[in-house]
């Protein structure tokens, strides 16, 4: 395929300002030109990634009860995990086997067989009671090399409950998100592919 | 990644398209003041939301923005001539006064009144700022007029510039939130920009290329934080507003003035990309408008004569690998904002958004597209009216401040974040 036309040509090397004409034909494919909705069909069309590995904590119950509306819907290779302690823990003296956890189902699940392989965690905070619980994940996420995310469900909450909450999780988290109403759980999670 | 529906609910903005009629409730920036600089100076065709239309200054310094074409044979009034009191179709005559209304058919009898049955569609167009500002809803709800800061400061403190950017709006408005390219693409700007270099800050962006976000919903849009190390284990905090539909202000940097952008559809794949400057308490200096204007900071140089950047498609963005080389540009294309816009080309004109691969320090933009979504559907199936309209909502700074650890900065910047007249902006 010839380059677009020779004036097109021309003034590309005029705009050059002294750093050297261009020496090669320009096709249409091969220049920022490229980007139409016409080019378009003509990119890669396969997977560019693979499936990732998700675990989506639960801190309490406010947030267990968001995220359990959600837990059926079809995911990729995301696993919800609750709390199952309604006190917070020592994260002095809890190993990460031992952070009371469960699935949607109610059966028991072990923090350390969770993160292996997980890519993301994201720690869901509504009551902010679960500190000690958050340094424990965080902790295993840091030494692991996950991503730890936070996302603090805002609704209904006072200026200084929220900030309880926010605190709670801050200090754990590469990423936090206040968010006003539950329905953002699966916006997050469809937009990070979990 | 972003169902298809949802990409298409977001990037359409034609008249009748639930996002169009979002858009269609704000005032947005239509045109620069100085494009119709004088009474009954050549009229402006400009095309906003999919709808072509021409803009004028009558005799008596009222504004006009109107359907292009003539009612009559559809000739295109830029063709026409601006003259007491009205735009006059150069073809048989016709005229029309600044709200569409014809007032004149030479060929029909005068006291027929057969013109009063003509009416092209018309939109409010009123100077505030350097900006000429439209509202293209309906009236009823036509939002209290625009408040925000750097068009309400006086003239010598602000700088407004324009630029056509050929992408849908929203993948350009995403980059104006997302900070964490900040310390890749621009990085060999904080070192040369005159607008943005010698602050203390930039030396914690450079040094901190990994910060840690929080995204914080505000009742007018978004507060973005992005968190870096600083001196004594305490936290160099940079602040991005974004309020709906789409103003963002880039986070200031020393005493340089502060910036921002609207995002404004041209139809669904090109956008305005409308670019600011202003000091909440000084004049601009000579030098940093000089600097404006020569397309430093957040500003561009032009293929002369138009609003289309010097740099484009078209020559490859005048790409500098030698410069890239030297460490002067990161990407190879010189200035901040083609460095941005031309990446944003490149992804095409709309952005298929089921095949890309965010990450959980993309939450701003996965959030601000949450909230489009619902202010969308909202006003589509409950008419209810989409935040970002209320002067109190417009009221915002971006900021930047370095912090002790234990300090959120929602709290300790509150103050920061608010437009105060007389007040100078926080930053570091």
């Amino acid at each position: 395929m010839p380059h677009d036309s020779d004036d097109m040509f021309e003034a590309d090397n005029a705009t050059r300002e002294g750093r050297g004409p261009v020496d090669h034909p320009t096709m249409l494919s091969s220049c920022a030109r490229a980007a139409t909705a016409a080019e378009a069909r003509f990119r890669v069309p396969y997977p560019n990634s693979r499936t990732r590995t998700s675990r989506i904590v639960a801190l309490d119950a406010t947030a267990a009860e968001a995220m359990y509306q959600i837990t059926e819907d079809p995911w990729n290779d995301a696993h919800f995990l609750a709390l199952s302690s309604t006190g917070d823990v020592d994260p002095g003296k809890t190993p990460a086997a031992s952070l009371p956890l469960s699935h949607p189902d109610g059966s028991a699940a072990n923090l350390a067989a969770e993160l292996d392989g997980a890519d993301l965690v994201v720690l869901i905070a509504g009551e902010g009671r679960s500190a000690g619980a958050a340094e424990v994940i965080a902790r295993e996420c840091f030494g692991l090399n996950i991503m730890c995310a936070g996302l603090v469900l805002a609704e209904g909450k006072s200026e200084a409950a929220l900030d309880r909450v926010v605190n709670s999780i801050r200090a754990f988290t590469r990423v936090l998100v206040v968010a006003r109403d539950g329905d953002y759980i699966p916006a997050m999670l469809t937009a990070l592919r979990a | 990644m972003l169902k298809k529906e949802i990409n298409d609910l977001l990037t359409q903005t034609d008249a009748d398209t639930p996002m169009g009629e979002m858009f269609r409730q704000y005032w947005i920036p239509a045109l620069l003041a100085r494009e119709l600089p004088e009474d009954d100076c050549p009229p402006v065709r400009v095309k906003l939301l999919g709808e072509r239309l021409i803009a004028f200054r009558d005799s008596k310094g009222r504004y006009g923005l109107m359907d292009e074409f003539c009612a009559h044979r559809g000739v295109s009034l830029w063709f026409g001539r601006n003259e007491e009191g009205g735009l006059r179709c150069p073809y048989h005559g016709w005229k029309y006064d600044y709200t569409g209304q014809c007032i004149e058919v030479p060929s029909e009898p005068e006291e027929s009144g057969f013109c009063e049955k003509i009416k092209l569609r018309a939109y409010p167009l009123i100077k505030i700022g350097d900006v000429l500002w439209t509202h293209m809803g309906d009236k009823v709800n036509r939002p209290p007029e625009p408040a925000w800061e750097f068009a309400t400061v006086p003239p010598e403190q602000t700088y407004t510039s324009k630029r056509w950017q050929e992408c849908n709006w929203l993948q350009a408005m995403e980059g104006g939130i997302d900070s964490s390219h900040v310390s890749f693409l621009h990085s060999g700007a904080l070192n040369s920009d005159p607008l943005f270099k010698g602050a203390k800050g930039n030396q914690y962006n450079q040094q901190d290329k990994k910060p840690v976000f929080e995204v914080v919903e505000s009742d007018g849009g978004l507060h973005i934080g992005a968190r870096r190390m600083a001196e004594e284990g305490h936290y160099y905090w940079r602040i991005t507003p974004w309020i709906m539909p789409s103003f963002t202000m880039v986070p200031p940097r020393g005493d340089h003035p502060m910036h921002g952008h609207f995002w404004i559809p041209i139809d669904d794949e090109n956008c305005w990309a409308w670019s600011f400057d202003y000091h909440p308490v000084r004049a601009l200096t000579p030098e940093e408008r000089q600097a404006m204007m020569d397309g430093y900071g957040v500003h561009n140089k032009y293929v002369p004569g138009t609003f289309r950047p010097l740099q484009n498609k078209d020559n490859d963005y005048l790409m500098d690998r030698e410069a890239q080389k030297r460490g002067e540009t990161y990407s190879g294309v010189w200035g901040i904002a083609m460095q941005d816009a031309s990446l944003q080309e490149s992804m095409g004109p709309i952005i298929d958004r089921t095949k890309e691969n965010l990450v959980s320090t993309d939450n701003g933009i996965i959030m601000a597209r949450h909230r489009l979504r619902k202010a969308c559907v909202a006003l589509r199936d409950k008419g209810a009216l989409p935040p970002g309209r209320d002067p109190e909502h417009q009221m915002v700074r971006s900021a930047a401040k370095v912090l002790p650890p234990d300090e959120a900065f929602k709290e300790a910047m509150k103050d920061d974040l608010t437009a105060r007249p007389g007040v100078k902006q926080t930053s570091v």
